[in-house]
């Protein structure tokens, strides 16, 4: 009984934590659909990719919130119009690029030698990734992206010739209740792990060249930590080098247990598996080459 | 006189009435937080006020949900539905039902030592805590500055954890947590000449003594040792 009520202090708190991030980018999501056109987005979709991506992931520094909110916005952009694969750079890419996370690494690893490192070499590897994964899905229409909605669900929320202010809340709730479930399910499962899987368990390869980077992404998966306070943890695993919690911190934030209930939610099938292996090979080969550089 | 035929057309919608009770459970337990003062058992100082926030966000989409509910073609709740939104509800019972707890000894064991990142500056002059206790193990600058300390008197809350086969010591640890009890650290000083077998793992005391950096330990040599009720706070914010 106390192991599940410990179970129980790390969901709420979990819960506690990013509901209100899914609920910021829920109301951002319905402003969009009802205030801004689909031909905005449209015009957006015609650039060249080359420019779409980098723009896709600089956006993502103007929008200061942790991974769970940045899920229902890219929903909602992609639905509008925007390129599939710039709604997924700036998905991926606004939970490590927004100025809260930058700060918070720099006080995480203030006092550092490897301050900087940490700090530039997290933002680097942030933009870079997501735009791999944003180039690799990039040739999907949005309607192969986002994973069709029961249009039964849809009509509840918002039916024909309704006032603006009834399509706004319409949408809020759908965004809402959408994601509500997936986090829910997600938060679950990682505080069951974080409870009864010690964080030690990986401190045995912490000077194992490639198995230490993979076992830092493993760890960031199981725990789920949010993008604005997971350096503080990261800092914490005293024993492996900058590269290795890099790969901690660039993989957490765009693949762990609750986002990947978000995501098999949101998208259609496979967007998933290909994140997961997109952004984990990616990481592994830039953060190898950081450590043979930095250790 | 009859009523215009707008007005007349409009019902309930029974979905939209169980999405807006749904989103009224959520914000409900929000205000529950804040006005309880559990936050401190969930959030860091730090991110607090993500609770107010949610609380007004989740009441917003409430009412306007509710307000919204009456529609000229309502459609029935499904099964599916309803399920759904028990699942959405279901962690607010869950929440409200269990007693207020907080992490203990069994999460010692499973955790990463806190570094204590930001504390460093402290130990010179100011009185010294369990932060700044993880910041010295972990910074060389802030190990020198406690080194420079050694033998100070200090007192320091936190609950106890004992190893298998310590009788006058044990483990004076706080969970230290920067966004929520997720990202949760330790941070301990062992304690030693405390009463033989008094205390237990999980139980609260106030510890007054001196301090020793010690290799790689941090001792405090106890003049007392007193039973506190746990804080309100439990966890530690860097």
């Amino acid at each position: 009984m106390r192991k599940l009520v410990l179970v129980s202090v790390v969901f709420g708190s979990l819960l506690v934590e990013a509901m209100p991030f899914i609920l910021l980018g829920a109301f951002v999501s319905a402003a969009i659909e009802v205030l801004v056109p689909a031909s905005a987005f449209a015009k957006i979709g015609r650039l060249p990719r080359g420019l779409q991506l980098p723009a896709a992931a600089a956006s993502g520094m103007a929008f200061p919130v942790c991974e769970c909110g940045s899920v229902p916005v890219a929903r909602r952009l992609a639905a509008k119009g925007l390129a599939p694969g710039a709604a997924v750079t700036f998905m991926l890419a606004a939970p490590i690029v927004n100025p809260v996370v930058v700060a918070s690494t720099f006080v995480a690893y203030r006092g550092r030698d490897t301050l900087w490192v940490m700090v530039l070499g997290r933002l680097a590897l942030g933009f870079i990734v997501a735009m791999t994964v944003g180039w690799v899905v990039g040739t999907l229409r949005s309607g192969e992206l986002l994973r069709a909605r029961d249009a039964d669900v849809e009509a509840h929320e918002v039916q024909e010739g309704e006032a603006r202010w009834r399509r706004f809340f319409g949408h809020l709730t759908g965004d809402i209740v959408f994601m509500a479930r997936f986090l829910i399910l997600g938060a679950a499962i990682a505080a069951a792990v974080q409870t009864f899987v010690p964080q030690s368990i990986v401190n045995g390869v912490a000077n194992l060249p490639i198995i230490s980077l993979l076992a830092m992404m493993g760890l960031a998966f199981i725990m789920s930590l949010c993008s604005e306070s997971d350096a503080f943890v990261a800092a914490s695993f005293t024993a492996f080098g900058p590269s290795a919690q890099l790969a901690f911190l660039v993989f957490g934030p765009m693949v762990d247990m609750k986002l990947g209930a978000l995501y098999v939610g949101t998208y259609e099938r496979g967007f998933f598996r290909t994140v997961v292996i997109v952004v984990g090979a990616t990481t592994l080969v830039l953060t190898m080459w950081l450590q043979v550089v930095f250790g | 006189m009859s009523e215009p035929a707008d007005r007349r057309a409009v019902r309930w919608s029974p979905t939209r009435v169980a999405a807006g009770l749904v989103l009224a459970a959520w914000a409900c337990l929000f205000w529950f937080v804040l006005f309880s003062g559990r936050t401190s058992l969930y959030l860091s100082t730090r991110t607090a006020w993500l609770v107010p926030l949610g609380a007004i966000l989740m009441t917003t989409a409430a009412v306007g949900r509710l307000a919204s509910a009456r529609v000229e073609r309502p459609d029935p709740l499904e099964r599916r539905e309803s399920v759904m939104f028990g699942v959405i509800a279901l962690p607010v019972v869950l929440l409200l039902a269990l007693p207020p707890a907080t992490l203990g000894s069994y999460a010692v064991n499973r955790r990463s030592n806190s570094t204590g990142i930001g504390a460093s500056a402290r130990i010179v002059s100011g009185p010294l805590d369990l932060v700044d206790v993880a910041a010295a193990r972990s910074v060389k600058s802030a190990a020198d500055d406690l080194r420079a300390r050694a033998g100070e008197q200090v007192t320091m809350d936190g609950f106890v954890t004992v190893q298998p086969g310590e009788t006058d010591q044990f483990q004076l640890t706080r969970f230290v947590i920067t966004c929520c009890v997720a990202d949760a650290t330790i941070s301990y000083v062992t304690v030693v000449d405390a009463p033989p077998g008094k205390f237990t793992n999980d139980e609260w005391v106030r510890v007054s003594g001196r301090i020793y950096p010690l290799g790689a330990d941090i001792l405090i040599d106890a003049t007392s040792v007193e039973q506190i009720p746990p804080p309100e706070d439990p966890y530690l914010t860097p």
